[in-house]
């Protein structure tokens, strides 16, 4: 998204061997264990938020490439289990490591971003993604500013899809960042603009005004 | 999280929904209070302790299925993700090539029909009735959508039953359950009445028993989808609108407002199928 060179993959974070592989399944998707592909990056994005971030692009690449060599789709696959087997333990996941539980919905909603079937986000996901997110919306998460940072950043990037796939559930989740905005006194003054930002956001259709855009950015931006 | 503890939820704060969308002074009531108060923050939390140990295990199987919170019919029972998303790209896949086959057989009826009239000159105002290319639904998302309605349906015990006691050539029009055609134009309205008042037919052939019922399931769902797409492409085809009676998909068109109307009851669909004669 951010990002310029086309190539870049952000697999420098791997150990060669790694790398190598990673390189053959983007470019001789046949010749590798796909499975073994698809777990180096699962694992790599569980514990590598930058990767995280952009993990979707590479996987979207290997999934073309697969279908492109053998009409094939071991790597998605095998890709959809993990995440799902990691979703199911989410809970554990987050109480051991907040890191890795934001790592964990990154990636999976970057998978959900890159990822289609036609064109249309994958089904499967919908509401597993918001699940995801409206854990996030909770009040303890919302005392946690990387938790906040994190469910900002995916309403940034995949809430209009969201939202277009099923609204009801974005409303629910708004119920819940209405309710820590206003109700929720522990919460930290930069949460609170954040999700002061997020409830603008959705009501400018997923757009910030230009003025907005300058109340909420102008102090940060150089 | 999952349907049911979010059904939990919406139950549960009820009161809260309706006070924030139709109290004249939300503030006035339980929420501002709550907002300096321990009422709400303790409510929270218990919901807190509650959702996330539920949903894991209480969630079920086939949660994501679209278009209805309930627990739904054996489609999309699958529950890992890979499976659902390559059944999503199946059921795309089938729609493009029925799509494909539909409008060979329109274009083939066109044709023949043009034969005929050339060589009786008679059959005038059945022609202009018949679907044509032009007139196909061809909205990927329409037809995908109407496709799971119809795999729903036909996923069903009283469908397979159906198939097997009534051969395709014994089926009568407004007497037989009919698989609405979903390649023509209607209306959102008009189409999902079609599909509930042809439920309804089909629970006709509902087994009679309750037991062994489970253990059904699966095979059941093993043969459907692909010759569910047969049988619906029969829909259109020419030579058995000649040589029986079956006019009744003609009517199909100017009909919609009529079934708009007439919510649901089976009695009347019969009777408008059977109107043209």
């Amino acid at each position: 998204m951010e990002m310029s060179a086309k190539e870049d993959y952000k697999i420098q974070s791997f150990d060669p061997e790694t790398q190598n592989l990673l390189k053959t399944a983007l470019k001789e998707p046949s010749s590798v264990d796909l499975e073994k592909v698809a777990d180096v990056i699962v694992d790599q994005s569980l514990k590598d938020q930058v990767f995280s971030k952009e993990a979707g692009r590479i996987c979207y690449t290997i999934v073309q490439a697969e279908v492109k060599q053998n009409n094939g789709s071991v790597f998605r696959r095998r890709l959809l289990t993990r995440l799902q087997q990691e979703f199911t333990v989410r809970e554990e996941i987050r109480a051991h490591s907040l890191q890795e539980w934001v790592c964990y919905v990154t990636f999976i909603c970057n998978i959900f971003d890159y990822l289609k079937v036609n064109n249309m986000p994958m089904v499967a996901l919908v509401h597993p993604v918001y699940d995801c997110l409206l854990r996030l919306a909770q009040p303890d998460a919302l005392l946690n500013e990387e938790e906040v940072n994190c469910l900002v950043l995916q309403l940034h990037r995949i809430g209009d899809q969201l939202e277009k796939v099923n609204g009801q559930r974005m409303d629910e989740l708004f119920f819940l960042l209405r309710d820590g905005f206003l109700l929720q006194e522990s919460i930290g003054s930069m949460a609170r603009l954040l999700l002061l930002e997020m409830l603008e956001f959705r009501a400018g259709g997923w757009k910030l005004s230009s003025t907005a855009n300058k109340y909420y950015y102008s102090e940060l931006s150089d | 999280m999952s349907f049911r503890s979010r059904n939990g939820r919406s139950s549960a704060d009820s009161k809260e929904y309706e006070n924030r969308n139709c109290g004249p002074s939300p503030w006035s009531q339980c929420r501002k209070r709550g907002a300096d108060g321990n009422l709400r923050n303790k409510r929270e939390e218990d919901n807190n302790d509650e959702k996330p140990s539920k949903h894991p295990d209480d969630r079920p199987a086939n949660f994501t299925t679209p278009e209805s919170d309930g627990p739904l019919s054996r489609c999309g029972r699958q529950s890992d993700w890979g499976s659902q998303v390559e059944n999503e790209e199946a059921l795309i896949k089938d729609v493009h090539k029925d799509m494909h086959r539909y409008r060979r057989r329109l274009l083939a009826a066109e044709f023949s029909q043009r034969e005929r009239k050339n060589s009786s000159g008679s059959s005038d105002s059945r022609e202009s009735l018949l679907p044509t290319t032009g007139e196909m639904e061809t909205d990927e998302s329409v037809l995908l959508r109407r496709q799971k309605q119809i795999n729903y349906g036909k996923n069903t015990l009283a469908y397979d039953r159906y198939v097997k006691e009534v051969p395709k050539h014994l089926r009568q029009p407004g007497i037989h359950p009919k698989t609405p055609n979903k390649f023509k134009k209607y209306s959102r309205r008009s189409w999902d009445q079609q599909i509930k008042l042809w439920k309804v037919k089909l629970h006709a052939w509902d087994p009679p028993a309750q037991d062994g019922q489970e253990k059904d399931l699966n095979d059941i769902e093993e043969l459907d989808l692909d010759d569910v797409m047969d049988i619906e492409l029969d829909f259109p085809s020419l030579p058995e609108s000649l040589n029986s009676t079956s006019l009744s998909r003609h009517t199909v068109p100017f009909l919609e407002d009529v079934q708009d109307d007439c919510a649901g009851t089976p009695s009347k669909v019969m009777k408008t199928e059977d109107t043209p004669e």
